[in-house]
């Protein structure tokens, strides 16, 4: 309860740092949202002529793209610096937080907002009503689902970015990896079996972002509920213990920071 | 129980060494190769309670590694430190709650927002009560003048307003510690008196201690009652800051501009002329043997005065002369 109302009070303070500029809040929303419609479009222009991939067709597209696109977006909205913790790992940058009196990996990734962010989880959500498959349970199914994905997300993002603290700046091997993430996050999962099925459980999670959450969203089972669930405490944990263990080998720095 | 205690401490870091160009490169590449810098050097210290202690050294001298390591930011390769009873590397968070901190390099501030509103988050995070922390605010605000400061973006202040409103915020949750690395650090004569007297003023009025570090000699005359000189991870000297000054700050500089050329003899017994020209002269002399006020004299009958400025001798050069006293 105490870390909640921290991290309450400190979204609040993101939230009016990215409220100083709302020209740019709003071009970057809806710029974010135009942005995905364009990446979405080559999907439906498939689907049209092809109608159907091993049982996969247009309309579960739009769920799976939906929830990668909100989970991705609650991310940056919430844990911005998430995607740029190996930078300020090697920069030294994390003296801010280790000198107040809060967990420090939950201050730093909670300590920024990307407004674009804003534009990903809201076309996110029009594209899970445009689906055809909305319901009011199935909503409450997309929250719970888009929180365990972000939720796995956000740990794969920090358990890459920690590998700062031992190889120096990681910021385009993560970058590797994040993209390899949002690109076989939509692909229908149908498509993959044996070992290329167990790579996008594990080494790079996409299933438990994209195909995983959109079965859940479209018929409750426990098995994909399970899945999730699994999904994201596992990876919450190898996040947590691998920043914990790297922290010990922080080295801070002498560069002359200029904001926070 | 003294608020710091240090006992041996150690700080060694790797660093990757890379011989210049892209051969250079290509070869740390294949086979990377390291050296080990000593930053701290068994260091040993203690702290009394309301103490103002200054920990000074010229640039890599181990000053930012000490305070980091007392604050719990870095683990030291060896040695043991105890802050307010607290392990600060083991136990941070506790320890966080008891301490302030100021990083001259490292704002804490948001930078796109108004100071209040750092103020505010501040108070969320140490968990006062939302009266509590107006209450503070309105105290912080009276002591370091930045009434018309808080509602401004910080990115619209200037070095000297915004290092004020940083002080201010890390004593929002009354710290019985407070440890400022470099917090003078790029400001003007001003600006520096301004933070040095509501520091002070903080000390006397709630008894907070203060581990102060800086390469200005300055901070150390108008703040501290003792003096830690370091270099090279290790103490060169310890004493009081009254003992420090009477034995080597005795040195002072002037340096006087005049309106118009002058043609006259600076020499003065006692006194190094450093600098001479057309317009003006750069004079050393030593406060124990010549009298600041017979060289005034001297210089202002030479021509019309347009400026004026006295001066310590650089930190660097007492450092220098302690070594020398340390080799005799």
């Amino acid at each position: 309860m105490k870390e909640f109302k921290f991290l309450i009070a400190i979204w609040k303070t993101n939230l009016q740092s990215a409220m100083e500029y709302r020209g740019a809040f709003l071009t970057q929303t809806i710029g974010m949202m135009v942005n995905n419609f364009i990446y979405f479009a080559i999907w439906i222009i498939f689907f049209d002529r092809f109608k159907d991939v091993r049982g996969w067709g247009i309309n579960d597209m739009y769920v799976t793209f939906g929830i990668l696109a909100s989970s991705f977006g609650l991310v940056s909205l919430l844990f911005g610096n998430a995607f740029m913790l190996s930078d300020i790992i090697a920069k030294g940058r994390l003296d801010y937080y280790l000198s107040l009196p809060r967990p420090v990996l939950l201050h730093t990734v909670a300590s920024r907002t990307i407004a674009s962010g804003m534009g990903d989880f809201t076309y996110g959500l029009i594209s899970y009503v445009a689906s055809g498959y909305f319901t009011w349970d199935g909503l409450a199914r997309y929250i719970l689902a888009m929180l365990l994905a972000a939720t796995v997300f956000v740990s794969f993002l920090i358990f890459t970015q920690s590998l700062a603290f031992w190889l120096g700046m990681m910021s385009n091997f993560s970058n590797l990896v994040l993209n390899a993430m949002l690109t076989f996050g939509i692909y229908p999962i149908t498509l993959f079996d044996g070992y290329a099925k167990l790579i996008l459980f594990t080494i790079i999670p996409a299933a438990l972002m994209g195909a995983i959450p959109a079965e859940f969203i479209r018929a409750f089972t426990w098995e994909t509920l399970a899945q999730l669930l699994l999904g994201a405490i596992g990876f919450l944990a190898l996040a947590i213990i691998t920043f914990n263990i790297g922290l010990r080998r922080y080295e801070s720095g002498s560069a002359i920071q200029t904001e926070v | 129980m003294n608020p710091i205690e240090v006992n041996n401490l150690h700080k060694i870091f790797q660093t990757k060494r890379k011989a210049a160009g892209l051969a250079g490169s290509m070869r740390s590449l294949i086979k990377p190769e390291y050296s080990s810098t000593e930053a701290v050097r068994d260091l040993s210290f203690q702290m009394e309670a309301g103490e103002l202690l200054g920990f000074i050294g010229p640039n890599g001298a181990g000053k930012s590694t000490t305070i980091k390591m007392l604050t719990g930011i870095l683990h030291p390769s060896s040695g043991d430190a105890k802050v307010l009873g607290f392990t600060p590397w083991k136990e941070r968070q506790k320890l966080a709650y008891q301490i302030g901190t100021v990083f001259g390099q490292r704002p804490q501030l948001w930078y796109h927002l108004p100071a209040m509103d750092t103020f505010i988050l501040f108070g969320k995070i140490y968990e006062l009560d939302d009266r509590e922390t107006k209450k503070r605010i309105d105290y912080l605000t009276e002591a370091f003048e930045i009434k018309d400061l808080l509602d401004v973006p910080v990115r619209k202040l200037s070095l000297g307003q915004r290092m004020r409103c940083e002080v201010a915020a890390s004593f929002l949750h009354r710290p019985k510690l407070l440890l400022l690395d470099e917090p003078s650090i790029g400001l003007d004569v001003v600006a520096k008196q301004n933070i040095r007297d509501a520091i002070k003023r903080m000390n006397q009025e709630e008894g907070v201690g203060v581990l102060l570090t800086s390469h200005d000699a300055g901070d150390l005359e108008a703040l501290c009652k003792r003096v830690i000189i370091v270099n090279h991870g290790q103490i060169v000297y310890e004493d009081k800051v009254s003992n420090l000054k009477r034995k080597f700050l005795t040195n002072k500089m002037v340096e006087v501009r005049y309106a118009q050329e002058v043609a006259k003899d600076f020499s003065i017994a006692g006194v190094e002329i450093l600098k001479v020209g057309h317009y003006g002269v750069k004079l050393k002399f030593d406060t124990a043997k010549t009298q600041v006020d017979s060289v005034i004299s001297h210089l202002s009958s030479a021509g019309d005065i347009v400026d004026i400025t006295i001066s310590d001798p650089p930190l660097e050069e007492v450092i220098a002369r302690i070594y020398q006293e340390a080799n005799k």
